[in-house]
């Protein structure tokens, strides 16, 4: 379906999509839309099966809003307000904030080492950026009325407004860099500025979503300035594993695959250094926050012992964290390819629960509810907030097949490179 | 201007429920959504404990959290110090109630608090309005969040806004006994079997409330917090309010 080039402008998109319809014909072209070309590829066949779980998790979800509507949720007024649907959609934003941390390294902090990863962060970081608006958009009872309702209202007290104002520049800030690098403008003053502007939108959007919780002087277990630092670093670990996993991922699991300066830095120990001292120091932050909130009799915090008790917590603080720990700093474990990927699907996991039992956890102490309420409110998600997370997932494992195929995602600078290091994936 | 607020004498108070009906009945309230509430909670542990009591209906605070994280301004504080929900503007993203202290708002899509029947699937609505009540008050000002929700808003005690907006400018005291304020004062006030409610302007030093206050110790709850209710509890010898919002948890 593709040509062997990457088409490099807009038109040239149209004009062979066109070429396409007009020589194949509609239900081919559909066809080809399906599975992404004539001949299966690991691509075409993975965005087939995420577009299809995306697509039936997304109707499942419209089937249950339209004739059950948000009452499909297990939140409720007098328990938890905020359900799965938000911990997934902070998940998402915060993996999105970190893949441009990432990105911003070679491409802002001059670490060239970092270019091959470059581009293909900044496209995970569009799209995973847009899995959580979609998610959060169907979370809201009514999604549209913000775009009216934001701008008259200018409401600059409310975090969420800041929060909105940030995601929605870095989005935009986004499509333009991956524009600009689509088009091999790598270094021009333009293309530096905005990288430089988006990394500084990144560390206000993910601060911002971290003062979404921690203004909040009536939730303890979420108050205070640390919450927006947790944010911010725990996205760039975020985005650290989610672009090795990715990575790996484009070039089929093999390193022999990989042009020689993404081996390189798949090889060396800086790759793993970096995701071994994030590891560290979100280890360090998690642990503190836990020390305050069960050392703490401040009332509200109480929700620190009851997420200790659970298995979650264990599965993610010895699974999910140290055990990833352990083998990016061990010199014989850091550098093969099977234990920086364990590593870092381990580390998406438990930032996954991590955002679920910050979010839960810090509504578990009910307000005011006296014995109309347990002491600690229960909450389970139901099957459409289920759905509306895998709905998520799909989308950003489609989003990235169909970028794999369709961009060369693993483009680095010429200067940098004369070879070709197009993914054997694709 | 008046700046609304109301004061509850949890001496009198005997727990009743009564506003919370009236409450429910005035401002055609879903079972269990009860924007005013009777709060139990318990005191002491076993056998030396005792069951308390308070009703909480929305502080209506000085400096209301709900108003400033509202991303949309659907939450405002009017000049007279009620604090609204305009069904126009919500957004339905629920901030507000994660940022109430007090825990007064209520989400509209919700599961039937109390297990079922769903009230709401046995009478449809055909309109914008979330529900067709079999009866209902006829007041509507959905600017000011009063009359029957539409779907997915966050609703709220409006201080019975359309009964008090309309009382005569420089009125004091909203008092039940008196004829003529009668029908200007809060349904929960007016209820009140023990006479435990008083509303009034905290503004005007000869007010009942700010007597009241001023004489028998008035309280806000968890003042710590800084949103200062305009509510204010009497706890006198026999009440008191609760230092915590929850039951502790034994650890
Ligand atoms: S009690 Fe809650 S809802 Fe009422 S004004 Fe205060 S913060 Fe807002
Ligand atoms: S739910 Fe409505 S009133 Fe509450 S903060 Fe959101 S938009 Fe404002
Ligand atoms: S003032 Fe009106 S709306 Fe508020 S609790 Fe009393 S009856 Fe209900």
């Amino acid at each position: 379906m593709i040509a062997k080039q990457e088409p490099k402008s807009f038109g040239e998109v149209f004009a062979l999509l066109s070429r396409l319809y007009r020589e194949e014909g509609a239900v081919n072209f559909l066809k080809l839309c399906f599975t992404l070309g004539k001949t299966p590829t690991p691509a075409g066949r993975w965005w087939m099966w995420s577009s299809i779980l995306t697509v039936a998790a997304f109707l499942f979800v419209m089937y249950q809003l339209v004739f059950v509507g948000h009452s499909s949720f297990n939140t409720s007024s007098d328990g938890v307000n905020w359900g799965m649907a938000i911990s997934t959609y902070v998940f998402f934003a915060l993996i999105s904030s970190g893949l441009t941390m990432i990105a911003s390294l070679a491409m802002v902090f001059g670490f060239k080492q970092f270019y091959p990863v470059a581009k293909r962060c900044i496209f995970l970081a569009i799209i995973t950026l847009a899995s959580g608006f979609a998610v959060l958009a169907l979370e809201l009872g009514h999604p549209f009325r913000m775009l009216w309702a934001m701008p008259t209202g200018m409401q600059v007290m409310s975090p969420m407004f800041w929060m909105g104002v940030f995601y929605s520049i870095d989005l935009v800030l986004l499509f333009i860099k991956f524009y600009l690098l689509w088009q091999e403008d790598w270094d021009s003053p333009l293309s530096k500025f905005v990288g430089a502007a988006s990394f500084v939108a990144v560390i206000l959007a993910s601060g911002m979503l971290g003062l979404v919780f921690g203004s909040m002087v009536m939730r303890p277990m979420w108050y205070g300035p640390f919450t927006s630092i947790y944010f911010m670093l725990t996205a760039a670990l975020c985005g650290a594993a989610a672009i090795v996993v990715t990575t790996y991922m484009a070039y089929g699991f093999d390193r022999r695959n990989m042009g020689p300066h993404l081996r390189e830095l798949a090889e060396g120990a800086d790759l793993p250094k970096v995701f071994a001292t994030l590891i560290g120091i979100t280890l360090v932050m998690f642990l503190t926050r836990f020390w305050v909130g069960l050392w703490s009799n401040l009332d509200g915090m109480d929700g620190f012992h009851a997420l200790v008790r659970t298995p979650l917590f264990h599965v993610e603080l010895w699974l999910g964290l140290v055990v990833p720990f352990v083998m990016m700093l061990s010199p014989g474990m850091q550098t093969k390819m099977s234990h920086q990927m364990t590593a870092a699907f381990l580390v998406l996991g438990a930032m996954f629960i991590n955002r679920y039992e910050f979010i839960i956890g810090g509504q578990l102490v009910p307000m005011f509810k006296g014995m109309w309420a347990a002491s600690l409110l229960p909450y389970e998600p139901s099957a459409t907030e289920w759905a509306l997370t895998v709905m998520g997932i799909g989308m950003s494992l489609a989003l990235y097949a169909l970028g794999e195929k369709l961009f060369h995602l693993s483009a680095v600078p010429p200067t940098l490179l004369e070879t070709e290091d197009r993914p054997a994936y694709a | 201007m008046a700046k609304w607020g109301m004061v509850i004498d949890l001496e009198k108070c005997v727990g009743c429920q009564a506003c919370t009906v009236a409450c429910g009945m005035e401002n055609t309230r879903l079972p269990g959504e009860h924007w005013q509430d009777v709060i139990f909670f318990q005191e002491g542990e076993y056998p030396n404990t005792e069951l308390k009591w308070f009703p909480r209906p929305c502080m209506h605070c000085e400096n209301p959290s709900c108003v400033a994280v509202c991303p949309v301004r659907a939450t405002y504080k009017t000049e007279e110090g009620q604090v609204l929900v305009d069904w126009e503007r919500c957004i339905g993203c629920k901030y507000c109630m994660i940022a109430c202290p007090y825990g007064v708002r209520f989400y509209t899509e919700e599961k039937p608090r109390y297990g079922g029947p769903d009230v709401k699937a046995v009478f449809k609505s055909g309109d914008a309005r979330s529900w067709d009540p079999p009866w209902r008050a006829p007041q509507e000002d959905w600017r000011h969040g009063v009359g029957v929700q539409p779907h997915d808003v966050v609703s709220k005690c409006t201080f019975c806004y359309h009964r008090v907006s309309k009382a005569p400018k420089g009125t004091a005291d909203l008092d039940p006994q008196n004829p003529a304020l009668r029908e200007f004062t809060p349904a929960c006030v007016v209820t009140c079997p023990t006479g435990a409610r008083f509303f009034g302007d905290l503004s005007n030093p000869h007010s009942e409330v700010n007597k009241q206050i001023a004489y028998k110790n008035g309280v806000r709850l968890l003042d710590h917090l800084g949103n200062k209710p305009q509510v204010y509890y009497l706890t006198g010898e026999g009440g008191s309010v609760p230092a915590e919002r929850a039951s502790k948890l034994k650890v």
